[in-house]
């Protein structure tokens, strides 16, 4: 059943090519069904204002039932923003790429969902055990456990904010708490 | 067409255009279908629809997850539960629940196996460690005394025998490692626990006897007036005021004669113990370093750079892989540096160089250790070296407090030999009940602190009737220090001699061509003169 994994990223191709990408994403490359390079920019007042980072996503054949790898590229002199949660090497600790993935979210999705959370950071700093993590890092990011203390929430309302845009919800299901 | 609104609530079906939120299909109820018919579903309460197998899927594949299985029948976007239902027979509830059982026994397993494990392990190393314990303690306090104090049966030992015997080989092991000379080791502490410490076991019992017959009872009154003996020391005093003094005026004194020896003061790292690289052991194909935290003396910084740089120099073997059990910043090509900035004592350096000359060859971890644990062998061995000198020696007899020669059966008990001062013998002096009673509260708490103080300081009646082994190996084993470290400082003082008188033969230029040689005139005249000599 490959082809689930193909039918869904053409699908997702096709809509991406015909509504355009979000402000501030762009597609860069998609010439297979196996990695796909974004870039992405965080428009507005940030910190990151003006820096364009290049966003790497990795399909496996049981895609959307797994969830893609994603990761900033660090080479050909390219960096990681500088982010609580983004290692030097490229991995994210999210929790949409981990435990709280769905087929609900979609590349595009992920893409918004990592630009609001750099746009939401309020302070430039490398994650605490990052040199230990980068030492020890699998070439996968997925194959890191990662651990979502108090970061679930504040990705979660951004997801949702996401859904609303896509489908109708009932008002009270939105969560406004972070 | 306007919409009629009807009583009926609208399902999956009634929708104009299907969309699976997971495969992302669309399909249209109005286009004629290509393929065979998916079903469809509306498992909750937003409006994300699925394709069953697709949503089927997507549940089996995050209840394989453990991260996702909480979750796994919940809805990502509203949070419903999907509600399913499914074939699950008696049978299968039952497999998986007792699988699920079986699991977490094994785990407990698990864990206790690896506790066992380690309970083995620690306890063998344990008893390994009590019987050194018992056989050092022997050693240093003699079968005599041994068999009243402790016996060679463990179910006679007090219960602090079980604490100190341990603890004896890992103290005389650390000793032999202390960084600094002012750290002083748990060994003497250890050894006074036993003066102090009541007979076990059958001798116990027969001097208990012995007293409670009323003859033996009757002697005790003229105990009273028996001159005490004042030699030797109390054990306990002994090794906690006096030891301490000995061994810095031992160290002041070897520092002296190291300084007269050799020409030079003693070097710094030997005289801490640690060179400041930490310590390294040679162990044949490979190398032990360990990094202790050393501190500098700082009162001769000079002579502590250069120090460090001949370390790094001469002690940096090739070949060998380094098991380091520390980082090692490598700070070598530094250090050379700094030894040539130093100005040298000639004399230091030479000293410097013997000394890392035995270095190479006398550094090994299982040297130092093996050395530590023979100690309580060692100082035995000179015990009785000194026992047997004594037969012939009056002074050295009156030294070692040897009262009596040919092993004593009762030990102890006799009488014959005069009390110790230091030790109160209770009977001898307070012991009559009459007394206790006639005295009143204060004297009884004075008299009985001075009891127990003379126990304490003097050691039980027991140690101090029996042959005073402790003392003279205690003697002997310094002595044996003594001549250990003579020994060592001759060593050195050889060393440096040979280094000092090293010549390199000198050669001609006999197969050399004379053409490279770039040599002086008078060569050449010299030459024509013996050839004017030689035809004469």
């Amino acid at each position: 059943m490959a082809s689930i994994a193909a039918r869904r990223l053409a699908k997702e191709l096709r809509e991406i090519q015909s509504e355009g990408c979000p402000v501030g994403i762009t597609l860069l490359q998609a010439d297979d069904f196996s990695k796909w390079l974004f870039t992405i920019e965080v428009m507005g007042d940030s910190l990151y204002q003006g820096e364009v980072y290049t966003l790497q996503f990795r399909f496996d054949p049981q895609y959307p039932i797994s969830s893609p790898a994603v990761q900033f590229v660090v080479t050909d002199g390219k960096q990681a923003p500088i982010h609580p949660h983004v290692y030097s090497n490229g991995h994210i600790c999210a929790s949409i790429l981990g435990n709280e993935w769905s087929p609900v979210l979609s590349v595009v999705a992920v893409c918004v969902t990592l630009q609001s959370m750099l746009a939401s950071c309020k302070k430039k700093e490398r994650p605490v055990d990052n040199d230990r993590y980068v030492r020890t890092a699998p070439e996968n990011p997925k194959k890191t456990l990662f651990h979502y203390d108090g970061k679930r929430k504040a990705l979660s309302v951004s997801v949702y904010a996401n859904a609303v845009r896509s489908q109708t919800i009932p008002q009270e299901e939105l969560t406004t708490d972070v | 067409m306007a919409a009629t609104p009807t009583a009926r609530v609208p399902t999956v079906n009634d929708l104009r255009v299907k969309l699976c939120y997971i495969c992302r299909e669309e399909e249209s109820a109005e286009d004629p279908q290509q393929g065979p018919a998916r079903a469809w579903t509306h498992p909750c309460n937003c409006t994300l629809i699925a394709h069953e197998q697709c949503l089927l899927k997507w549940i089996q594949a995050s209840q394989g997850n453990a991260a996702r299985a909480p979750n796994a029948l919940k809805c990502p976007q509203c949070g419903t539960e999907y509600e399913m239902t499914s074939d699950e027979p008696v049978l299968l509830r039952v497999m998986t629940v007792s699988n699920r059982i079986l699991q977490k026994l094994g785990r407990y397993f698990s864990v206790f196996a690896a506790a066992g494990v380690f309970a083995v392990v620690g306890t063998s190393i344990y008893i390994c460690l009590t019987g050194y314990g018992a056989w050092a303690l022997q050693n240093f306090i003699g079968k005599e005394l041994y068999d009243q104090l402790l016996t060679d049966d463990p179910v006679n030992w007090p219960w602090s025998a079980w604490i100190n015997l341990p603890l004896i080989p890992i103290s005389l092991i650390l000793s032999r490692f202390q960084p600094t000379p002012s750290v002083h080791s748990l060994l003497v502490p250890l050894l006074i626990v036993w003066p102090p410490s009541p007979p076990v076991g059958a001798h116990a019992k027969r001097i208990y006897e012995y007293w409670l017959s009323p003859e033996n009872a009757n002697k005790l009154p003229k105990m009273r007036f028996q001159r005490p003996a004042l030699w030797p020391p109390p054990p306990v005093a002994f090794g906690l005021f006096v030891v301490p003094f000995i061994k810095a005026f031992y160290r002041i004194a070897y520092r002296r004669v190291y300084k007269r020896v050799l020409g030079t003061a003693m070097p710094l790292r030997t005289r801490n113990g640690v060179p400041p690289g930490g310590l390294r052991f040679n162990e044949g194909p490979f190398v032990i370093r360990i990094r202790a935290n050393v501190e500098e003396d700082n009162n001769a910084p000079q002579q502590g750079q250069g120090r460090r740089g001949g370390n790094g120099q001469a002690l940096q073997p090739p070949p060998p892989p380094l098991i380091d059990l520390d980082d090692e910043p490598q700070n070598n090509p530094q250090n050379a540096a700094n030894a040539a900035d130093q100005p040298q004592d000639p004399n230091a350096e030479v000293v410097e160089a013997a000394e890392q000359l035995i270095e190479i060859n006398a550094s090994s971890l299982g040297r130092r250790v093996a050395g530590a644990l023979l100690i309580p062998a060692i100082s035995n061995l000179m015990g009785s070296l000194l026992y047997r000198l004594s037969k012939h020696s009056r002074f050295l007899r009156a030294f070692l407090g040897i009262r009596r020669y040919g092993s004593s059966k009762g030990g102890g008990v006799g009488l014959g030999a005069p009390p110790s001062f230091w030790s109160l013998n209770p009977w001898g002096r307070y012991g009559l009940k009459r007394e206790w009673e006639e005295m009143s509260p204060m004297q009884v708490f004075l008299n009985s602190t001075k009891m127990i103080l003379a126990t304490w300081f003097g050691g039980s009646t027991t140690w101090m009737g029996a042959d005073p082994v402790w003392w003279r190996n205690c003697v002997g084993f310094g002595l044996f220090v003594a001549a250990k470290d003579a020994l060592q400082l001759l060593h050195l003082w050889l060393a440096k001699k040979e280094l000092e008188s090293r010549k390199v033969k000198d050669k001609d230029f006999a197969g050399v061509d004379i053409r490279e040689l770039d040599l002086l005139p008078e060569f050449f005249a010299g030459r024509e003169g013996l050839r004017r000599v030689a035809t004469i």
